[in-house]
């Protein structure tokens, strides 16, 4: 979706020039040094602008022909074919895209309940002098790096998972089935909750704008009719909100898809279908990250790389979905006032 | 014509809203008290996430540890300064190149309008979402196989790929929300030259430019996954020596990976609370 | 004719109503000033035909330090259209708000006393949410919920209130669209999205929307000033006809249609320390042709702006 703000700079107000021009051989030098000042400007510009979009170009080349190999040898069956196993010489992306999406589903199911109650409470509910640190904080998650919290899922987590929270889930009567089996640690569940982590604030920071943006007028509208605050919510706010809350769910997913390093520390490593959520797995990213350093020259780094590009492929797909969405519930009317909180 | 005030339907609304109001009232406090519970479920991971980093890591922390070279396994008095000095060095190297880059094409993207333009900032949409992991295969295919060797260049030019397009957005964005205002102000008052009108919107963005590079910064100082393909050794770098460390079953190595997450955690932490003061302080001074 | 109805008050009672535009009422009040002469006659309108009035004492709204509008000492009759008029910024908006209880949401405070009748908004037992049932309002801009349609917008304060008997519902609708003008426009695309009505519809509609939940007064705040002369026209006809049945308080900075449709006015103006204030209230005709006060007179024959 192409769009096109308006020009602001000088090439959009090249017939206002103002006062002043000087006249004679001091003003034409003068003239000259200036038009050579905007000339090399203008070059460097391009410059920027060049690097910027040869290193677009060059991504989306460079991990497309360094895949060929790999896709030349199983062909576009790559993406769904079932195995992963390198020392037999099986490359296949099949279970790692299975389990990829998997991971992410369970992630947002954990993730964007809370991440929508956050935020309405927010943005809605909370008095202001809460609203404002506490937002800080939960943004100060966005900043953790991710193998902080790949390490804390491995370190800490993991056995916590092994011992108490997993044999508890697989005791639960109407879900116990979700997370029957062996359960040791790594796992499915496990790289979901730590998915989850990671997606909140961007969940929380964008659905906070989407409600933020809802005209004040719609607000004082279902008020002057009788509504009680949650009413307002439910019936005035929400509906309004939809494209930008989808765009934050959207653009979780992506993120979540994406996430190699903290997933690949607890995940367990094994490219096989999971018998339940509590089996160790392995996704598109945890691959690349625990094969590359073994994959054998030529075919194996091929092969790796094309999972490289499947997830790229995957994740731009999701991600420019993502952005379509949040252009088009950005067009709200100006005159959010913001006088109702 | 039907009667407006038919009292029996006024009566009728009235108890109603009456009746229902408890119920709604009700509604109202259950939904409040979920989203507690949401916030505090949100609120949690954070807080714990910094009590262990902490609990664990700071048993190990020394000036010896952070001054200190790596020692071979098994050998005591080991430290992470190569890993210290690793990431600064790629950091800033990474800084030299994304920010003039960056600078400039976003000047160029505001600027400017037209479809190459659009393109371009669509790309820089789209790239931001890119997976780090992505990017580090990029530069490996770049920089490491061409070149048949690891290099801190390749880990620099992996981290500047990754705040390019971050760094691009946010000027740009930085550089709209000023200009609306100080632009007009400009032509009105007869501005000759494009270079001051430019020069007064940078000095004008220059907040919010800070807090973006700023953030942007300390994002890529925390990546792991374009270090995997571009660096030689783990004690380059505090992410990818974290990761190695981490992944051991020594429970030495696991305090080495705890104290080292210490530093990494409490730098990019500093660095964005600093980014939002510096970008406070200088809009103050501004005024 | 029984013992028990003696006639003489009866018939007293109904002279001292008179007509509905009625010279008896007339209470001129300066600011900070004199003392109120609402009861009676207000009383004794609402024990006849059951609709209680509005009582303002002593209304102050300040936000923070700032004092929007001060000391208002106010009667609204019912069953009538009573024009609040004055330049912009002399608090009428925000007095307007503080008959629903809005500024429960603004941030403003209110003090003072406003009764309905017997009821004290403002008291510590009072539901804000009950109030604005019995008060509706309609704003500047025309806001129906965009995501609606032009039925579920009509009936949405009925929903909001636990009113949901579909049968109900059609009728009440189809009932307060007929008080809007609005009926034949869309009795045929009632479930069409409500966005797709002009300005004049859309308003027309949130007055439908406000009508629905049976208010017994209905507060506008200044309602045709995003709206074009026809549509503007429709709306003070609109006005003039509803007025009989629920009683209107209109803020208008139009001075032409304060005279066009409202029986008593009240012109405010800024004091000179910059806050809003009350200067003179009663039947329109004598506001505009023998104003008491000099400040309403250089308002209304436009010496001041």
């Amino acid at each position: 979706m192409i769009y096109e703000p308006g020009p602001m700079g000088p090439d959009a107000v090249s017939g206002l020039v103002g006062p002043g021009r000087v006249s004679g051989v001091r003003g034409a030098l003068r003239r000259r040094r200036s038009r050579l000042g905007d000339h090399a400007y203008s070059a460097l510009r391009w410059a920027g602008a060049g690097l910027f979009g040869a290193v677009a170009l060059g991504l989306l080349v460079g991990v497309g022909s360094d895949s060929s190999a790999a896709l030349q040898h199983s062909g576009i069956g790559f993406i769904w074919s079932g195995t992963w196993n390198p020392a037999a010489g099986q490359y296949g992306a099949g279970i790692l895209v299975v389990d990829t999406l998997l991971t992410t589903a369970v992630a947002m199911v954990l993730m964007v309940p809370i991440g929508l109650g956050t935020a309405i409470f927010l943005s809605e509910l909370a008095p202001r002098w809460l609203s404002g640190p506490l937002s800080t904080l939960i943004g100060l998650l966005a900043a953790v790096p991710s193998i902080v919290v790949g390490l804390w899922g491995l370190l800490v987590l993991t056995p916590i998972f092994a011992n108490q929270v997993e044999p508890f889930l697989a005791s639960v009567p109407a879900l116990g089935w979700l997370f029957r089996g062996e359960a040791y640690g790594p796992s499915i569940l496990l790289a979901s909750v730590v998915l989850a982590v990671m997606t909140l604030p961007t969940m929380v920071s964008l659905s906070r704008t989407a409600f933020g943006g809802v005209p004040v007028a719609d607000r004082e509208a279902a008020l002057a009719l009788g509504a009680t605050r949650w009413q307002v919510v439910r019936r005035a706010v929400f509906p309004a909100a939809r494209a930008g809350v989808s765009a934050a769910v959207t653009l979780a997913v992506g993120r979540a898809l994406g996430e190699s390093i903290a997933v690949a520390m607890v995940i367990g490593n094994r490219p096989a279908i999971p018998e339940s959520l509590t089996t160790p797995g392995a996704t598109l990213g945890s691959a690349i990250v625990n094969q590359f350093a073994e994959a054998s020259p030529g075919l194996g780094t091929s092969s790796v790389i094309a999972l490289g590009a499947v997830l790229l492929l995957l994740t731009v797909a999701v991600n420019a979905g993502g952005q379509a969405l949040l252009r088009s519930g950005s067009g709200a009317p100006a005159h959010t006032a913001g006088a109702l909180r | 014509m039907s009667v407006l005030i038919a009292p029996s339907r006024r009566e009728l609304v009235r108890t109603a809203a009456r009746r229902s109001l408890r119920r709604r009232q009700i509604v109202g406090r259950i939904v409040l008290g979920l989203c507690v519970l949401a916030v505090v479920a949100a609120v949690a991971p954070l807080v714990a996430l910094v009590y262990f980093t902490i609990s664990r890591g700071v048993g190990t922390l020394s000036w010896a540890f952070l001054t200190h070279a790596p020692t071979p396994p098994f050998i005591p008095g080991g430290g992470i300064s190569t890993a210290i000095t690793g990431t600064a060095e790629i950091v800033g190297l990474a800084i030299v190149l994304a920010i003039p880059t960056s600078l400039l094409a976003a000047l160029f993207l505001f600027e400017r309008s037209g479809k190459l333009a659009a393109a371009l900032r669509f790309s820089a949409d789209v790239l931001t979402g890119v997976p780090s992991i992505i990017i580090g295969i990029f530069a490996y295919a770049v920089l490491v196989l061409p070149l048949h060797q690891f290099s801190t260049l390749a880990a620099a030019f992996a981290l500047a790929v990754l705040m390019l397009p971050i760094m691009i957005r946010a000027d740009e964005e930085a550089m709209r929300t000023i200009a609306l205002d100080l632009w007009e102000a400009g032509i009105a008052l007869g501005a000759r030259r494009g270079r001051v009108a430019r020069s007064v919107i940078l000095r004008g963005a220059l907040p919010d430019l800070v807090t973006g590079n700023l953030l942007a910064i300390a994002r890529a100082a925390g990546e792991t996954a374009p270090l995997l393909f571009t660096l030689a050794t783990p004690l380059a770098a505090m992410t990818l020596l974290i990761y190695t460390d981490g992944t051991q079953a020594f429970p030495s190595a696991q305090r080495t990976a705890w104290a080292t997450a210490l530093v990494l955690l409490s730098f990019v932490l500093l660095l964005s609370v600093a980014a939002r003061l510096v970008a406070w302080s200088i809009s103050r001074r501004a005024h | 004719m029984t013992a028990e109805q003696p006639i003489l008050p009866a018939a007293l009672a109904a002279v001292a109503a008179g007509p509905v535009h009625g010279g008896d009422t007339v209470v001129a009040l300066r600011a900070g000033g004199a003392h109120p002469q609402v009861g009676a006659p207000a009383r004794e309108d609402a024990a006849l035909e059951g609709v209680p009035s509005l009582a303002l004492e002593g209304v102050s709204v300040s936000f923070g330090e700032h004092v929007a509008v001060r000391n208002v000492t106010l009667a609204i009759p019912s069953r009538e259209v009573t024009a609040l008029i004055g330049p912009s910024g002399c608090g009428k908006t925000t007095l307007l708000r503080a008959l629903n209880r809005l500024h429960d949401h603004t941030g403003g405070r209110v003090e003072g006393s406003i009764k309905l009748g017997d009821l004290d908004l403002y008291a510590p037992g009072t539901r804000p949410e009950l109030v604005r049932t019995r008060i509706g309002m309609v704003f500047q801009r025309p806001n129906p919920f965009p995501a609606m349609s032009v039925f579920e917008n009509v009936v949405s304060g009925l929903r909001f209130n636990g009113v949901h008997g579909k049968t109900l519902l059609r009728e009440a609708a189809e009932s307060a669209l007929r008080h809007a003008a609005l009926w034949d426009v869309v009795k045929d695309r009632l479930h069409q999205p409500a966005m797709r009505l002009s300005g004049g519809q859309q308003q027309r509609l949130c007055i439908a929307r406000a009508l629905a939940v049976e208010p017994e007064i209905l507060l506008m705040d200044e309602p045709c000033s995003a709206l074009d002369p026809i549509a503007t026209a429709k709306i003070e006809e609109l006005i003039t006809r509803l007025a009989p049945e629920v009683t209107i308080v209109l803020v208008t900075h139009n001075m032409f249609q304060a005279h066009r449709v409202a029986g008593r006015t009240a012109v405010f103006l800024l004091g000179e320390d910059r806050v809003g204030e009350l200067v003179e209230v009663g039947p329109t005709a004598e506001i505009f042709a023998s104003p008491r006060d000099d400040r309403t007179r250089a308002y209304v024959t436009g010496e001041v702006g």
